[in-house]
């Protein structure tokens, strides 16, 4: 039995035939159902969890249909249009359904019908029903008002003005209706009957391609599932063929034997249709989640989704057939990486218009970069630099600038005579600056004070090493004394 | 340094039989040139001696990358291998700067052959953070590497940088593969780094392996350097060398580890405008020595197997033939158990 908190008292949100048998109901107090009963067991209601339950259970409905949409608290829509035949027939499905849901341990009630509102209606007043073309009138007019899916207050307005099923809703004029009770209910009406069309909106983006794969006996080892992923892949290859496109997000859903879904996605940083690469591309994800993905009694069905695609650009290979390609052969390599460590593994940078150091140079993932079209092609190295004299910069900057204390500069506005870095003392012999660098007010929000200048030297310590300090502000501008800080490391 | 030749005469002889029992075709490597900068102690050394060393087959002249510094390259046996591993130790952390900007030079120098093709640099998260992250202006600026050209893979775990790493080392895509680590982790021992020395001899191309703050440990590598930064000259101008002025990058490159198993230390500068290094040789002062005396640093060490060799890295243990240098070699399969600690350049 499970209790809630309603009004400050715990009622019973739910419960089970044993506890129904003892004449409990829902919304009776625990304390009175206590009373009678002593030795029943409550538990608290927990709504997060009954939502990861329903979600699980959407999951698992993928299998019958890619368009599944939670309902509430405790409902599930399935848009099974074109997708009946696949299991023999409306009765079969339902049936197929109900029967799997059962072995699982739930009691389901199922309702078929032409629109959504008189499946919902069927499945809640009836339990197992289909409803044909047409029967939905037939369907609703005996059922009671809730079975129009409208708000409680609505319904006992109706209720008190005698309009008590919805039949007699139907009957009466609509447009006192409308006015009287709002333009909600006739819209319920009318999608319940068919008349205006009702969208059932997916819980995930509907794939433009994808190939599945009953098994008859469940797998369980990561070998076969690569096996399965790579003819999966080549059904794929001729329908990405058709389209004249490649892949470039994948997905493979694997449906446990017993409910659990696991969802598997790569990401390609080109379009891919070569059945070969996208299984290293999974042999990569399963062997990162091999801990993650608990096999249990084996997946009965394997699904590979296309989730986006893009054109994909023919190569034509030289008379040796040989087609040798770098660009692809490093994009396969990151797509690889990226698959078994994640989105960053792979970086690039990017050159930014920007006179900030930190902001200069991008860091994007591989997958985000700029495709470089054509190798650089430098015929000689004596090319003339954008600038005469180019500013120097490390080859190395920390991420973020790290506070040093300098005890003492030469000048006020000088160069630090030595200061403290990672808590060791460092000698500065030669130092050159200071390069200033002004913050980039164009990009200052308004009402936000501007950051200081800095002032950037290049610092070689007494045993050779160079590095790039800057000072923040400047000496008696404010009331704070400047901050130094080392930003990067030169060769 | 000083040995004998009779000394050095028996081991050759030794390692010419071992050669011999294992069937492995004993290469002959030149012998330095006696010209420049050679001291006393090493004037022994005379053209007839033959350099063998087993386990390599003899190799070509254009398996090696030339530094274009003739006695660096002597003292490597021909230059820097591109089919292999080598590696690069930084002794402290803080040298992260002048051992990244030794290995992108040497990268710089691979890409003269292979123009346009991408450089790949893998680390673990931990000397990003702590060493700070390449930054791709002062790389184009320095060593012409192109922003476009870069691909940086920064891995949470070192199992996960040696797996990338591996991954690219058989890649021919690539025109050479960085992995830098910190420390000497146990994980990096000799069989990961034998898979690396391996994948990296099938494909052609050079991985070099970026030690910060490491201890010298036996590894599959053919060639280790130790790189330490050096102070830079000053800057030069048509009146002059500049006072105060922070000229060209400069390293101290020690031979760790070579096919030739010669010590050496050397002053490199690297040009950024000619993308080529040049020596800075004992006796070229650096800078008047007024500007010294108003400056108080450290005189830069001398260069080119000078009275200074290399400091030894790790401890030095007992060697059987008294006088004669610890070998280049990786230790045979008895001698190992031994070996296991850190060695005197080896």
């Amino acid at each position: 039995m499970i209790s809630h908190r309603d009004n400050n008292t715990q009622r019973i949100a739910a419960l089970d035939e044993r506890a129904e048998a003892l004449k409990l109901k829902r919304g009776m107090g625990i304390a009175d159902a206590r009373a009678m009963h002593p030795s029943i067991d409550v538990v608290e209601a927990d709504a997060e969890a009954d939502r990861r339950l329903l979600e699980g259970l959407a999951d698992w409905c993928d299998r019958y249909t890619p368009l599944v949409a939670i309902d509430g608290e405790d409902g599930l829509f399935l848009d099974v249009t074109g997708c009946t035949h696949l299991f023999g027939g409306e009765r079969a499905m339902q049936d197929e359904i109900l029967t799997r849901f059962f072995q699982q341990g739930f009691d389901v009630r199922a309702g078929l019908a032409s629109t959504p509102g008189a499946a919902w209606a069927a499945a809640r007043f009836h339990g197992d029903r289909i409803v044909a073309g047409g029967e939905e009138e037939a369907l609703l007019s005996p059922l009671p008002l809730s079975a129009l899916r409208i708000a409680p207050e609505t319904r006992i307005r109706l209720e008190s003005v005698g309009l008590r099923t919805a039949g007699a809703v139907m009957a009466a004029p609509r447009a006192p209706l409308a006015r009287r009770f709002g333009a909600t209910l006739l819209l319920r009406l009318d999608q319940a009957l068919g008349r205006l069309d009702e969208a059932v909106s997916p819980r995930l983006p509907v794939a433009p391609l994808s190939v599945e794969r009953h098994l008859a006996e469940p797998v369980v080892l990561t070998d076969d599932i690569e096996r399965l992923v790579s003819r999966l892949a080549v059904a794929l290859k001729s329908d990405l063929e058709r389209r004249g496109e490649g892949a470039r997000a994948l997905a493979l859903l694997l449906f446990r034997v017993d409910g659990a879904v696991s969802r598997i996605a790569v990401g390609t940083s080109r379009p891919l249709r070569e059945p070969t690469l996208i299984r290293r591309l999974f042999h990569e994800r399963l062997a990162a989640l091999e801990q993650d993905i608990d096999a249990g009694f084996g997946f009965d069905l394997v699904r590979l989704s296309v989730l986006s695609v893009a054109a994909f650009d023919m190569l034509q290979g030289d008379l040796t057939g040989e087609v040798s390609d770098d660009d692809a052969d490093i994009a396969l390599f990151a797509d690889r990486i990226r698959a078994r460590l994640g989105e960053a593994a792979v970086l690039k940078p990017v050159v930014v218009e920007s006179h900030l150091p930190e902001r200069a140079v991008a860091i994007v993932p591989f997958a985000e970069a700029p495709q470089r079209r054509m190798p650089p092609n430098r015929p000689g190295r004596s090319a003339p630099p954008m600038t005469i004299y180019p500013p120097e910069r490390p080859v190395r900057l920390f991420r973020s600038p790290e506070p040093i204390e300098v005890p003492a500069t030469e000048m006020p506005e000088g160069p630090p005579m030595n200061f403290r870095w990672r808590r060791a003392l460092y000698r500065v012999a030669r130092a050159e600056g200071p390069e200033r660098i002004a913050a980039e007010w164009w990009r200052k929000l308004p009402g936000e004070e501007e950051a200081p200048t800095r002032d950037y030297y290049r610092i070689e310590d007494s045993e050779g090493r160079r590095y790039w300090l800057y000072r923040q502000g400047l000496y008696g501008a404010s009331q704070t004394s400047p901050r130094w800080f080392m930003h990067g490391v030169f060769a | 340094m000083a040995m004998s030749a009779v000394a050095r005469d028996t081991v050759f002889a030794l390692r010419r039989q071992i050669a011999k029992i294992e069937g492995t075709l004993p290469e002959r490597l030149e012998v330095p040139a006696p010209s420049a900068p050679v001291d006393v102690a090493r004037s022994d050394i005379t053209p007839e001696i033959t350099i063998v060393r087993r386990g390599l087959a003899v190799a070509s002249p254009d398996a090696f990358l030339r530094t274009g510094i003739e006695h660096l390259d002597t003292a490597l046996g021909g230059g820097l291998p591109k089919a292999a591993l080598s590696e690069i130790h930084g002794l402290e952390t803080r040298d992260a700067g002048a051992v990244a900007g030794f290995a992108l030079s040497l990268a710089s120098l691979i890409l003269r052959e292979k123009q346009g093709l991408p450089i790949l640099w893998v680390g673990t998260a931990e000397i990003f953070r702590e060493a700070g992250f390449p930054y791709a202006s002062g790389l184009h600026a320095l060593f012409g590497i192109e922003p476009e050209q870069l691909l940086f893979s920064e891995a949470p775990k070192l199992l996960d940088a040696l797996w990338i790493a591996e991954e690219a080392a058989r890649m021919t895509a690539f025109a050479a593969v960085m992995l830098e680590i910190r420390g000497s982790p146990r994980l990096l021992d000799l069989t990961a780094t034998r898979r690396l020395h391996a994948r990296a001899q099938n494909a052609g191309r050079p991985v070099l392996l970026l030690r910060q703050a490491g201890e010298a440990e036996p590894t599959a590598a053919p060639v280790r350097l130790i790189v330490s930064a050096a102070s830079a000259a000053s800057r030069e101008t048509v009146a002059g060398p500049l006072a105060g002025s922070i000229g060209r990058p400069a390293f101290t490159v020690d031979i760790g580890k070579s096919r030739t198993a010669l010590p050496g230390q050397f002053t490199l500068e690297w040009n950024p405008d000619e993308h080529a290094f040049e020596e800075r040789r004992r006796g070229e002062e650096r800078r008047p020595q007024e500007e010294r005396a108003t400056n108080p640093v450290a005189v830069v060490s001398a260069s080119a197997r000078g009275a200074d060799p290399a400091p030894a890295s790790g401890a030095v243990l007992a060697f059987p033939a008294p006088g004669s240098p610890a070998s280049g070699d990786q230790p045979s399969r008895q001698q190992h158990p031994a070996h296991r600690g850190p060695r005197r350049t080896g």
